[in-house]
């Protein structure tokens, strides 16, 4: 066919030239103004949040809070700027109906939230909510929710989340918990809890007595479950605490002593060093089984072992090259690398549950930072600096970093305060969580199943 | 003698070797000192620079903005009852929008019931919303003024506020420039009586409004009428002759078949990069390209705009910073985009690719 059409062109040249120049005149008139942008703003979206709405009268109190507990914690992610109820125009009261969005384009509300909440009559609380786009005039999403009414808190940070993912494409981390290390008393004579709160440090409660000190404290993927360092009776072990439960396990015994643990991603096996004959190696351990296997076979101290969240690949933390740096080597144990190479000493890494980034402890120039590299080492960002920021972990979602930041103690042994921070990955929006002792070593939890 | 003297030269001439040693050789030049640098942002120009036609445009633009204040003040006591007639006249419009209304509404029941925590299927809000944008955009490309009021559904005090200022500079814009200044002159002092020039336009628009609906209080405008007409006829006109003079003059400079210069669209790039606030930290954000199909008023506003992206539904990251975009496009804050009106037919239709690499460079 073509052929054939090139054959009849080249019969009449005349009609083919005409046809080009044709061509050559409409072709500028269809060429479509294209404009690229390629820079924004990266302020917080304007949200409005109304109180949810109460339709079975006398509990007035529920809409309220939860509309509070969505604002803050929307807030706090430093994505959205929740405004003031009081510039609202329309009240919420009017949900089940279309909003009227030139109100809210007027006080420049880019997103709306509404809902309400209702006591069905088998007594359990049901709270709906939408979240509306104002300026394309469309529902985004739409849901609703049952749960036992004091359990209201966990379904506000559950709207919380699906509003975070609808507006960020990226899964929220509201509904999580931290566990952490809480201490009191002069630096010489801390004592150490564990203890665990909700992510923005409601319902805290503590773990253990402060009988043993423990340390290191991390969440399994299957939640239910604690993995920590403790030293009951003098001897430091890697322990296993079940939430539910409240049970306390010690992982194995070993030889030597057994430190940094942490799970692997599919929650089977424990992670970590251990020491012996003043050189410590990684091994892991399957919890089912039992079986213990060596990583690392080094004669400098290899420790601080994380898996990819593919479970693929381990970074971990070494100084056989001579100082303290991280690497990263197949889940076997082969193929060891060096990943970082910038000035100082790296400790702590951790690969985020993105799998993009590796967040890592820096020390260099006196001075402690968090940061973040890729898994093969370029692209090294410090996040947080001060005399003392230690042990970062990641929100399930990998975007937001929680370490924790203490401050110089006197002479005397007073001061010293470290308290818990978290951080967004780009630098910005760094927040104290509020705890009521001292606190170290968090750990993230992954989204509550 | 002689000895003492050599003696006392070299003390001399040591000495004087010690003070500058000390202090350093004089300065004979002042030092250079050092100011801080003048920022200035580089803004691509175009081979062919097709500058007079944005000048125009630009005088245009901001004398209607000058009128505006005059208007404001005296509006408390004139125009006022007019104008809150106009906010209760259109609820005319409204029928169409309640019209609308009934069909979106997803009333609760379509809400799935969802046991204890899980989740409800979004699919269904969705897929019901879903068919609603697309059915309102669709007017043709080429009305003039009307569109906006095909856009703006909804009667608001401040959408029709917002339409006089629109429709005054294809209408009238000349006439009000040299006045301006006179008419606020005039204004403050007098208050009552005649109106002055700079209100013309704003009544003018007013009295279309109203008789495009024919209302009862028809009195008051009447009198006005008469003395805008009083007011107005013998200096208007001339001016309006004086610019029709000069306007041609500056057009002959530029030709409006000329492509948009890329100055031009450099501003509106940084027009709409105001106001586009992406998701901060999204994975692979720099990679992402987000076409947006844009269709134009006149007056630099957007008529409507859609994503042009597929598998958005698949990917909820492209999703996001594509919603982004959109209403970045969509914001009434960063608009009119300033293009020359001139070359309408260039804009009327456009294209805009949102891709934030340059936020990523390190």
């Amino acid at each position: 066919m073509t052929v054939f059409c090139l054959n009849s062109w080249s019969r009449f040249p005349g009609i083919a030239l005409l046809m080009g120049v044709f061509l050559l005149f409409a072709l500028p008139a269809a060429a479509e103004l294209r404009i690229d942008i390629t820079k924004g703003t990266v302020e917080p979206l304007p949200i409005a949040i109304t109180d949810f709405v109460d339709t079975s009268a006398n509990n007035q109190e529920f809409g309220k809070s939860i509309a509070r507990v969505i604002s803050d914690d929307l807030e706090r992610s430093g994505l959205f700027k929740p405004l003031d109820p009081r510039a609202f125009i329309q009240s919420g009261s009017a949900i089940g109906a279309k909003p009227r969005f030139g109100d809210w384009r007027v006080i420049n509300a880019q997103a709306l939230v509404q809902g309400r909440t209702e006591i069905v009559p088998d007594g359990r609380l049901r709270v709906e909510f939408r979240l509306w786009d104002v300026f394309a005039e469309q529902q985004m999403v739409g849901l609703a929710y049952f749960t036992v009414p004091n359990n209201w808190r966990r379904v506000a940070h559950i709207v919380a989340d699906s509003i975070y993912k609808r507006i960020t494409g990226e899964s929220g981390y509201f509904d999580t918990r931290i566990v952490y290390i809480a201490e009191r008393g002069p630096q010489n004579n801390r004592i150490k809890r564990l203890a665990i709160m909700d992510q923005d440090g409601e319902n805290h409660r503590f773990l253990t007595d402060g009988g043993a000190l423990v340390l290191t404290p991390r969440f399994s993927p299957t939640l239910q479950e604690i993995t920590y360092l403790s030293y009951y009776g003098d001897l430091p072990r890697v322990y296993i605490f079940n939430i539910d439960t409240g049970r306390q396990e010690i992982l194995g015994d070993f030889p030597g002593m057994t430190f940094a643990p942490r799970f692997s991603p599919d929650g089977d096996s424990v992670i970590m060093s251990m020491a012996k004959n003043g050189n410590s190696e990684v091994y892991t351990m399957n919890l089912k089984t039992r079986v213990v296997k060596r990583l690392t076979n080094h004669s400098g101290i290899d420790t601080s072992p994380s898996f990819a969240p593919d479970g693929r690949r381990i970074t971990f933390n070494s100084d056989r090259g001579g100082s303290q740096q991280i690497y990263v080597m197949d889940a076997d144990g082969r193929n060891v690398k060096r990943i970082s190479y910038g000035k100082g000493r790296y400790a702590t890494p951790v690969w985020s549950p993105r799998g993009d980034l590796i967040a890592f402890t820096k020390f260099t120039g006196g001075r402690f930072y968090i940061g973040v590299m890729r898994p093969d080492g370029t692209g090294e960002r410090l996040l947080a600096e001060d005399f003392l920021v230690e042990a970062p972990t990641w929100a399930p979602n990998g975007r937001v970093l929680m370490f924790f930041r203490q401050q110089p103690s006197k002479a005397d042994g007073s001061g010293g305060t470290s308290r818990l921070f978290s951080i967004d990955l780009t630098g910005h929006n760094e927040r104290e969580i509020i705890t009521p002792l001292d606190a170290s070593d968090p750990a993230w939890s992954p989204l509550i199943p | 003698m002689i000895y003492r003297r050599g003696f006392i030269m070299s003390l001399i001439l040591h000495f004087s070797l010690l003070i500058v040693g000390y202090f350093g050789l004089p300065h004979l030049r002042k030092d250079v000192l050092l100011e801080t640098p003048i920022m200035i942002e580089v803004v691509n120009v175009d081979e062919v620079s097709n500058a007079p036609a944005p000048q125009i445009t630009e005088e245009k633009e901001k004398e209607p903005e000058e009128p505006k204040e005059a208007e404001k003040e005296p509006e408390p006591e004139k125009p006022e009852p007019q104008k809150q007639e106009e906010i209760a006249s259109p609820p005319p419009p409204p029928p169409p929008a309640p019209a609308r209304e009934p069909d979106p509404v997803p009333e609760p029941q379509p809400l799935p019931k969802v046991a204890s925590v899980t989740p409800a299927p979004e699919t269904k809000p969705k897929a019901k919303k879903k068919p609603e944008p697309k059915p309102e955009p669709k007017p043709e490309p080429k009305i003039e003024p009307k569109p906006e009021e095909v856009k703006k559904e909804e009667p608001k005090p401040e959408e029709v506020k917002k339409e006089e200022p629109q429709q005054k500079p294809p209408e009238k814009e000349p006439e009000a420039k040299p006045k301006a200044p006179e008419a606020l002159a005039k204004a403050k002092p007098k208050r009552k009586p005649k109106p002055p020039d700079a209100f013309d336009s704003v009544l003018k628009t007013v009295e279309e409004l109203k008789k495009s609906q024919p209302r009862v209080q028809d009195e008051p405008d009447e009198k006005e009428k008469e003395k805008k007409k009083k007011a107005k006829k013998a200096p208007e006109e001339s001016f309006e002759e004086l610019i029709a003079k000069a306007l041609p003059k500056n057009l002959e400079k530029f030709d409006t078949s000329q492509p948009i210069s890329i100055s031009e669209i450099d501003l509106v790039r940084q027009q709409i990069a105001g106001c586009w606030s992406l998701p901060a930290g999204a994975k692979d954000a720099e990679n992402m390209e987000i076409e947006i199909a844009v269709n134009m008023n006149p007056d630099g506003s957007v008529r409507d705009a859609r994503i042009l992206n597929k598998n958005l539904q698949s990917d909820p990251f492209l999703r996001s910073m594509a919603e982004s975009a959109l209403r970045a496009v969509l914001n009434s804050r960063c608009q009119p985009f300033k293009l020359p009106r001139s070359k309408f037919d260039r804009w009327n239709t456009m294209t805009l690719v949102f891709n934030p690499k340059e936020m990523f460079v390190r």
